[in-house]
């Protein structure tokens, strides 16, 4: 189960994330619609071109897991209801985490 | 502890390599997402916010040495050097590959684990106290029962298809540890007339309705209590609603029905089992499975331990630590020791490859090879001697385990919130660590005393926000996090559903206003010995929330 996603109007910008299915990375498509694993390579996409993008996307199982559309400026910044999943989707945690937690605690434990 | 028998062993390794063949077909793309999603969801796999999440059972928490150390391998090898300890007792990696989990499921099964009824509409793995078969609170062992529980349970065919996941809690101590109130069965250990049995609660559960489970029968001898406990399970399975995922759950059939009613619709089930059907358990299969929990054999020590308390003289901090992290053993000279993975300004819950071999080494050294894995996400060796205590604390606190603050007000139980949770609407990691930073001082948290703070990002509430003394809810409003607060939840023999203080409040806004709830405690409190759930109870939540609303 993933969470609500919030519909989008035709005409608003929008990009396509997935998962890699067999690593599981957070992947976006790009304006040539291969897949890239940073966000800042995602193409921006409108209108019916969105909707086929979509498609092809989702016909891509081996390649990408439940793909969707995520909300985007015309520069393709995110954007939208979704912009703090969408950014730690991006980035990583907000907080360290694995041994950079541990030495982050440890300086203000006692 | 538990060991495989040769049907164990051959079932866990036929599974990986049927999930093998699952996972070949996935990647290769002959096997779609939604026809693999419930197959690697019965493998404990989860598709999260950055990458796949396995869940790994530990059966009522309960682990070896060598089993905590393969963990710590694989965190190392296929994650990225840590883990997280969960609510259910179990371990979750969250960044593991899709194509590395056949192997990963390998190396759990030549250690006795898996990954099966971690996840799915299935009997989930089976919790417990974990301080079971050490504390002196108990009234016997109920490690056995779980585990005669959980091979019941494991692949069982009527119940492989629930309307909902299912989770059973086992408690033998007057003191319920283990929340067997707001589980979906929780069941209580007595004896009545020299007969071992079980009170038996059904209905309990958190997420978006909160639900203190109704007892449902007061006493269920052993011998009965499969087939009892397979008649609630009938039940559920006839009159659970599928129509909507939100009312599927066995708490929501026990409301509208009523709680007496569902006991007769069970007792007419039970009533109408047939003797081929009856299970039947014979007493030395009971006996059998109870000498696995036999537990160590303990050499006599005295009572006091110079060692001990010479130590505790020399060395402030091993004597705060002491007085917060231990609990009574039920054997002279040994106590139970909580490892705390809550140190301030860390993740609550987790432990680094390194912490896990550490903890693996003292409880070979020095643990007869036990450890557990809390409810509230700390790790207990459960059988120490107290001439040893010292040099165990010397270890955890080179490793960054020695935090003294068990059940105290840093000692929060967490969900990992939307850092990494797909559900999530809100994170509650950072909310968590601003709270320790207010209380980071162990002076203070002393003085405040036993009180527990449980965070949840969303009202699935696996960080148990509900039972919390404090519990704080993210909710997501128009795309901004907000923290709820309730009052008054409990998870113990007392439990409660804690109810909400007001409005949310924002994320900078949530220390201060925890810090205010506990200034108003400890103004009220008749005593230090009053802790603050029974000032809350005694006074009402009147002065509490007009301290957290005061500045509006």
């Amino acid at each position: 189960m993933t969470s609500v996603r919030p519909k989008l109007k035709p005409e608003a910008p929008k990009a396509i994330t997935a998962w890699d299915t067999q690593t599981g990375q957070t992947v976006w498509m790009t304006p040539d619609g291969s897949w890239s694993v940073k966000s800042g390579d995602l193409g921006i996409f409108v209108g019916d071109v969105a909707e086929a993008k979509l498609s092809e996307a989702r016909g891509q199982e081996s390649k990408v897991t439940d793909p969707y559309f995520m909300e985007v400026t015309e520069d393709g910044a995110i954007c939208g209801r979704e912009t703090l999943r969408e950014n730690i989707r991006s980035n990583g945690p907000t907080v360290a985490y694995g041994k950079a937690g541990q030495a982050l605690s440890s300086t203000l434990g006692k | 502890m538990y060991r495989y028998d040769e049907f164990d062993a051959a079932l866990v390794n036929e599974r990986v390599s049927q999930f093998r063949g699952q996972v070949a077909r996935r990647i290769e793309g002959s096997l779609p997402e939604d026809e693999f999603k419930p197959l690697r969801l019965q493998n404990g796999v989860y598709l999260q916010m950055h990458a796949y999440m396995l869940r790994v059972a530990i059966p009522y928490g309960q682990l070896g040495s060598a089993q905590l150390r393969r963990l710590a391998e694989i965190s190392e090898k296929y994650d990225r050097g840590y883990g997280h300890f969960t609510t259910r007792q179990n371990i979750q990696f969250n960044w593991v590959e899709l194509k590395d989990i056949p192997d990963v499921l390998q190396d759990l099964a030549d250690v006795e684990m898996h990954a099966i009824q971690t996840s799915g509409n299935c009997i989930r793995n089976v919790t417990s106290d974990h301080f079971a078969g050490a504390t002196a609170d108990e009234l016997m062992d109920p490690r056995p029962w779980c585990e005669i529980i959980r091979q019941w349970s494991t692949f069982h065919p009527e119940f492989a298809f629930l309307p909902r996941k299912f989770k059973i809690a086992v408690t033998a101590a007057a003191h319920d540890r283990a929340a067997i109130r707001v589980h979906d069965i929780g069941l209580h250990m007595k004896q009545q007339d020299g007969t071992t049995g079980f009170e038996v609660h059904v209905g309990g559960g958190q997420g978006r309705t909160p639900v203190i489970a109704a007892k449902v029968n007061d006493f269920v001898p052993e011998s009965e209590i499969l087939d009892y406990l397979e008649a609630v399970m009938r039940v559920y399975n006839r009159f659970g609603r599928r129509d909507n995922k939100y009312k599927a759950r066995i708490k929501i059939l026990v409301s509208e029905t009523g709680a007496e009613e569902f006991s007769r619709l069970v007792d007419a089930e039970y009533a109408a089992q047939s003797a081929h059907e009856k299970i039947d358990l014979p007493g030395d299969e009971i006996e059998r499975i109870t000498a696995y929990f036999k537990g160590p054999k303990l050499p006599t020590r005295p009572l006091e331990s110079t060692a001990f308390n010479d130590a505790r003289v020399a060395d402030p901090d091993f004597d705060e630590w002491a007085a917060v992290n231990l609990h009574p053993h039920k054997q002279a000279g040994y106590t139970s020791v909580t490892v705390s993975l809550k140190p301030i300004g860390g993740l609550a819950g987790d432990a680094t490859t390194d912490q896990m071999m550490v903890i693996a080494d003292l409880a070979e050294a020095f643990g007869h090879d036990d450890i557990r894995v809390s409810h509230a996400q700390n790790i207990v060796l459960p059988h120490i001697a107290i001439d040893d205590l010292h040099a165990i604390y010397q270890q955890l606190q080179r490793a960054g385990l020695a935090t003294a603050n068990e059940s105290l007000i840093t000692d929060m139980i967490v969900c990992p919130g939307l850092d990494y949770c797909n559900l999530a609407n809100a994170r509650s990691i950072p909310v968590g660590q601003d709270i320790q930073k207010v209380f980071a001082d162990p002076a203070y948290q002393r003085d405040i005393g036993k009180l527990h703070i449980n965070i949840s990002g969303c009202i699935n509430a696996c960080g148990h926000h509900h039972v919390g003394h404090i519990g704080i809810l993210g909710v997501d409003r128009k795309g901004q996090e907000f923290y709820q607060i309730s009052l008054g939840g409990r998870a113990d023999e007392k439990a409660a559903i804690g109810e909400i203080a007001g409005k949310a409040l924002s994320q900078e806004e949530i220390p201060a206003a925890i810090k205010q709830i506990i200034e108003t405690y400890r103004s009220h409190r008749t005593s230090k010995d009053e802790r603050f759930i029974d000032t809350l109870e005694r006074i009402g939540h009147a002065p509490f929330k007009e301290a957290i609303y005061a500045a509006d």
